[in-house]
């Protein structure tokens, strides 16, 4: 991974809080970095706030204050810059949350036509990569409830994909799978980050982290407690919270 | 779903001759208390008359208000469910004035006694937005050919106007129930859809074309049915307004020719047709939605 070229910042996330109705503060004063090509893994135990400051990354949840800047597009009221970010930035989500009604293929073509305006030929061209990538070419004609969850969440990892992002969110991606199925995912993951794509994940997958991330957040209370590479944490976390968090999950 | 077995117990045989025995003691007391002298056989002709000049049998009276009531049941629904759509959608958007115009419109419906809406909504539709949009100039300037074709397929030059009011206020009247319909569909749709549509970036009109309706629709379509029911019974309202309609037509027979009791169940046989066929309808999509799960 070291001769993995880094290259400029691709995000950039200046002095983010978020505040929801009901007075609960999930992201306080978050301030963070991201160069291109960068496999950042967030950690935090539930509530910490870590899926919320993901989600702000692409525009699903509103920051109170605070600046996001995504590849040199600034998050904010435009329209025009939302889309191109939200164009960008691939996302996969705990649920998967694929279409039900379409499907797999169906699934992977709808955004390339539409957003893209690609032609029919194309996209299905495209997505037929994409699965055979995710490796689950041999599954484009069946319907999401005919897949395993491990199946749902590769279809739903090649859908993200086939937006050609420069960015790939993926918010714990393996926390609502059998534990048989996380691996398949996993390896899907590894892959795309060996491949130089930038990603930022939410996950308590420590192998993951440990075979192919670059550097790990641990968050708590909506802040950064603390930051370093993987067998930093390992070795020698500092704060007493890093410390308590990693004791119950390895 | 575990699919019982019926079988015929004792207590099934008493129950239905306990039944027959009520329905026998009615008519035993309306033939003999009252003595009401039947008179099924004058029915039929009003239901077809022969034209005196070709001799050829034409509908009359009740086969008319029938014809009437589906007329106004299929265009009222179709209003319904244009403005129940729209209204429903709104009532889901993020834009607030948009929510409270389809707030409104429902809590003003929903909470007024229908008749009262009814008589509001005729004067006001008759008496401002009929000749705002010109309907009267419209059909009295038709060529006889389309006038013709407009009487087949909304009502004659003389009660055009009448029907169109009609038309207007009972579909304007299922429009609202048929707004909640189609919220709870889009409401019920998980959030994590909407927020996977957004990502990939699709527009707010593709996230709704391509991924929230079909799958309300799918949802839905059983209450839609059964509203589409309720519009044929609830048409029967705008006899209050001299529309001939069915339940017009029957109370004008019922008067005149004091044929109370043959009269009204004609009418209400002929509003089962029209709903059972109806309710039919809907069991089977019912059916086979459940099956394509």
């Amino acid at each position: 991974m070291s001769e993995k070229k880094l290259g400029e910042h691709i995000i950039t996330v200046d002095n983010v809080s978020k505040t929801f109705t009901g007075g609960i503060q999930a992201v306080k004063n978050f301030s963070t970095k991201i160069r291109r090509s960068e496999v950042l893994v967030i950690m935090g135990p539930s509530g910490s706030g870590k899926s919320t400051l993901l989600r702000c990354l692409n525009g699903l949840e509103e920051p109170d204050s605070g600046t996001i800047i995504i590849d040199g597009i600034p998050l904010d009221d435009d329209k025009r810059h939302r889309l191109e970010i939200r164009k960008e930035v691939g996302m996969v989500f705990q649920q998967f949350n694929l279409f039900p009604h379409l499907t797999a293929l169906e699934n992977v073509n709808l955004a390339q036509i539409r957003v893209r305006k690609k032609s029919k030929k194309e996209a299905t061209e495209m997505s037929m990569d994409m699965l055979t990538k995710v490796g689950i070419a041999e599954k484009a004609h069946c319907y999401p409830a005919q897949l395993s969850g491990g199946q749902q969440q590769r279809v739903a990892i090649a859908r993200a994909l086939a937006m050609m992002p420069k960015v790939m969110l993926f918010d714990e991606p393996t926390s609502a799978l059998d534990p048989e199925m996380i691996n398949e995912v996993l390896d899907v993951m590894k892959n795309l980050a060996r491949e130089g794509m930038t990603m930022v994940v939410v996950t308590h997958e420590m192998g993951f982290a440990r075979e192919v991330s670059d550097w790990v957040i641990f968050m708590d209370d909506g802040q950064i407690v603390e930051t370093g590479t993987v067998e930093h944490f390992f070795k020698n976390p500092r704060e007493e919270r890093t410390k308590l968090f990693l004791s119950q999950i390895l | 779903m575990l699919k019982q077995k019926v079988r015929f117990k004792l207590l099934d045989l008493i129950l239905i001759i306990f039944c027959i025995g009520i329905v026998y003691f009615i008519f035993y007391r309306i033939n003999v208390q009252l003595e009401y002298r039947s008179n099924w056989a004058a029915i039929p002709r009003y239901l077809l008359r022969k034209d005196p000049s070709t001799g050829k049998l034409i509908p009359n009276y009740l086969l008319l208000g029938l014809f009437t009531t589906i007329r106004l049941s299929v265009w009222s629904t179709l209003l319904g469910l244009v403005v129940g759509v729209i209204m429903g959608i709104f009532r889901t958007t993020k834009i607030l004035f948009l929510r409270l115009v389809g707030r409104i419109y429902v809590e003003f419906i929903r909470n007024l006694p229908p008749l009262v809406l009814i008589f509001l909504f005729y004067y006001f539709a008759s008496g401002q937005i009929l000749p705002l949009l010109g309907v009267e100039e419209f059909i009295r300037t038709r060529s006889a050919s389309a006038q013709a074709i407009l009487a087949f397929f909304f009502a004659e030059k003389a009660l055009f106007t009448q029907f169109v009011s009609g038309v207007i206020t009972i579909g304007l009247f299922e429009g609202a129930f048929i707004t909640e319909v189609v919220r709870s569909g889009i409401e019920s749709i998980e959030r994590g859809q909407r927020e996977a549509a957004y990502s990939l970036g699709l527009s707010w009109l593709d996230q709704m074309r391509f991924i929230i309706m079909p799958q309300a629709i799918k949802r839905i379509l059983p209450p839609l049915g059964n509203e589409f029911i309720s519009t044929v019974k609830r048409s029967s309202i705008v006899s209050a307004i001299s529309i001939q309609e069915l339940t017009f037509q029957g109370r004008q027979l019922a008067t005149s020719t004091l044929w109370v009791f043959e009269v009204w169940i004609t009418v209400a046989l002929m509003y089962l047709m029209l709903t059972l066929i109806l309710s039919f309808a809907v069991s089977a999509m019912e059916k086979r939605l459940r099956i394509s799960d």
